[in-house]
């Protein structure tokens, strides 16, 4: 955890914007943690979250805090990448301007850089790679860093990129490659793209859910479609089992390799810690 | 110091002993603290305690069938508990993980801070995917809000928007207490004969306000538009 000396003024707020989602019951709930996370550290006077396809939502935030009492939002995008919505969406929403936002009321809101795009983020990878595959030799294995890729907005893909070429300078895996469910390197194609007994994947995204659960692993092969046979006889799961139990069972058989499935990124509790570091940072 | 928020709060647990947020009645204790419940409940003994505000965050994710509720407004919370709280703070955080943001509306609309926005002019906002919405007619939007946000089965909120800058009225096949904030809501959500009939006394009651339309009723202009 990060040590913070800093206790910031008690008229400013955190609000951590996120997707969310109208069918996973599972992609705010991070979001929701990291905030009651930050809450209970008391650094701000308040701490919201607002979602685009949740509630409250992205509109609803703009009158969230007081401006009697609260003369400062730090607004956080809890997104993996610079990309559409932290760039487009977010601020048409909450009607931001540049960096910072003076509102007519007095209020300043300042829009700081997603989480994605924080230093710490590579520590986080690495910790949540050696957490699910530990005893496993690096130099005798690949780590996969799979993000989703999209054609909305061609930054969409870099930070996935960028962290992969961090972790490859490093020089502890055999081979470090950033993949994508609908661009390539598609991470469909590991099995040409990867050399190594033992693979390592970790989704690069913000909330477990069907990506992570379901549109991955069947990407990879890890997962039996119905009627369908992946992978080797016993080793994958069918396309039927509960939400999270895909992480579980590791590590999966396929062509006599290894592969170790790792939740998303977003979920480990470092995330709180970016967040803050994102505010703290606007700030300063 | 109290935000806006709290001090109503405060007002409305001064004033009763009892009150209504959407679904949920809220009963105060005599040692001080909240009970709070689905209002079809209120008779109710065999029910699961939970004593965490932060409980409510998984009491209102599922419907009573295990489904997943993406519209926390959607007059669907499920029955069969009772959240304990002690303290005011606690309430405030329930609500609002409850009904994320509805609190703080009210607040501001009670304050006049409260800025409404025009259907026609969120639909214009929109890019990407739901820039197709915009292209929706009136008569197809009067079908749309009249179905996806009646109080019987599809939204216990208060519509304050105007389907646009000329002050129609989002839709005409809706009560005209659907946009009014004085009204319960909950009301107009049960069916004739029901065991909370509209005769009975109505508790006090903080509205849910709607003051801009959410991001599922765009999808489902969206939808209109592209024929799904």
């Amino acid at each position: 955890m990060v040590n913070y000396l800093v206790t910031l003024r008690t008229d400013a707020a955190l609000l951590i914007v996120a997707h969310g989602s109208t069918v996973n019951a599972d992609s705010s709930a991070p979001t929701l943690a990291h905030a009651a996370e930050i809450r209970r550290r008391e650094i701000f006077a308040d701490v919201e979250c607002a979602f685009w396809k949740e509630e409250p939502s992205l509109r609803d935030a703009v009158f969230l805090f007081d401006p009697e009492s609260i003369r400062e939002v730090c607004v956080v995008p809890n997104f993996i990448s610079e990309g559409y919505f932290s760039q487009t969406v977010v601020p048409r929403e909450l009607e931001l301007y540049g960096r910072i936002t003076k509102r007519s009321n007095g209020q300043i809101w300042r829009y700081c850089e997603p989480v994605g795009n924080h230093p710490i983020m590579t520590d986080l990878l690495l910790r949540r790679a050696q957490e699910i595959a530990p005893g496993v030799p690096k130099n005798e294995a690949t780590l996969l860093i799979v993000a989703h890729g999209t054609d909305l907005n061609e930054n969409s893909a870099v930070a996935a990129k960028r962290e992969a070429e961090k972790i490859r300078s490093l020089g502890k895996y055999s081979a470090v490659l950033n993949v994508y469910m609908e661009e390539p390197p598609l991470v469909s194609e590991w099995r040409k793209l990867t050399k190594t007994r033992n693979v390592v994947v970790v989704p690069f995204f913000i909330s477990d859910g069907l990506h992570s659960y379901e549109d991955i692993p069947v990407l990879l092969g890890i997962v039996v479609a119905a009627g369908g046979g992946c992978g080797q006889p016993g080793s994958a799961l069918p396309a039927t089992a509960a939400p999270g139990e895909i992480f579980r069972h590791n590590p999966y058989r396929v062509d006599n390799r290894s592969i170790f499935y790792a939740p998303s990124i977003g979920t480990d509790a470092g995330f709180a810690d970016i967040i803050l570091e994102q505010a703290l940072n606007a700030k300063s | 110091m109290a935000d806006p928020v709290e001090k109503l709060l405060e007002t409305v647990c001064n004033d009763s002993r009892s009150f209504c947020v959407g679904e949920i009645l809220v009963r105060k204790t005599s040692t001080g603290g909240f009970a709070l419940s689905h209002r079809d409940d209120k008779a109710t003994d065999q029910l699961k305690i939970f004593r965490s505000a932060e409980d409510a965050i998984d009491i209102a994710k599922h419907d009573d069938a295990g489904n997943y509720r993406p519209l926390k407004t959607a007059p669907k919370l499920r029955h069969g508990w009772r959240l304990d709280l002690e303290t005011l703070e606690d309430l405030r955080r329930a609500l609002d993980y409850f009904y994320p943001g509805r609190l703080a509306m009210f607040a501001a609309w009670k304050s006049d801070k409260l800025q409404i926005t025009p259907l026609r002019e969120t639909l214009e906002r929109q890019s990407g995917m739901y820039r197709a919405a915009a292209r929706i007619s009136d008569s197809q939007i009067n079908d749309v809000v009249a179905d996806f946000c009646r109080s019987n089965g599809g939204c216990l909120r208060t519509i304050l928007w105007k389907r646009d800058a000329e002050e129609v009225i989002a839709s005409t096949k809706l009560p005209k207490e659907k946009f009014d904030p004085a009204y319960d809501q909950m009301m107009a959500s049960k069916p004739p004969g029901s065991p909370t009939p509209a005769t009975a006394p109505i508790p006090a009651t903080i509205p849910l306000l709607c003051q801009e339309a959410c991001n599922l009723l765009i999808a489902e202009c969206r939808k209109v538009m592209k024929g799904e």
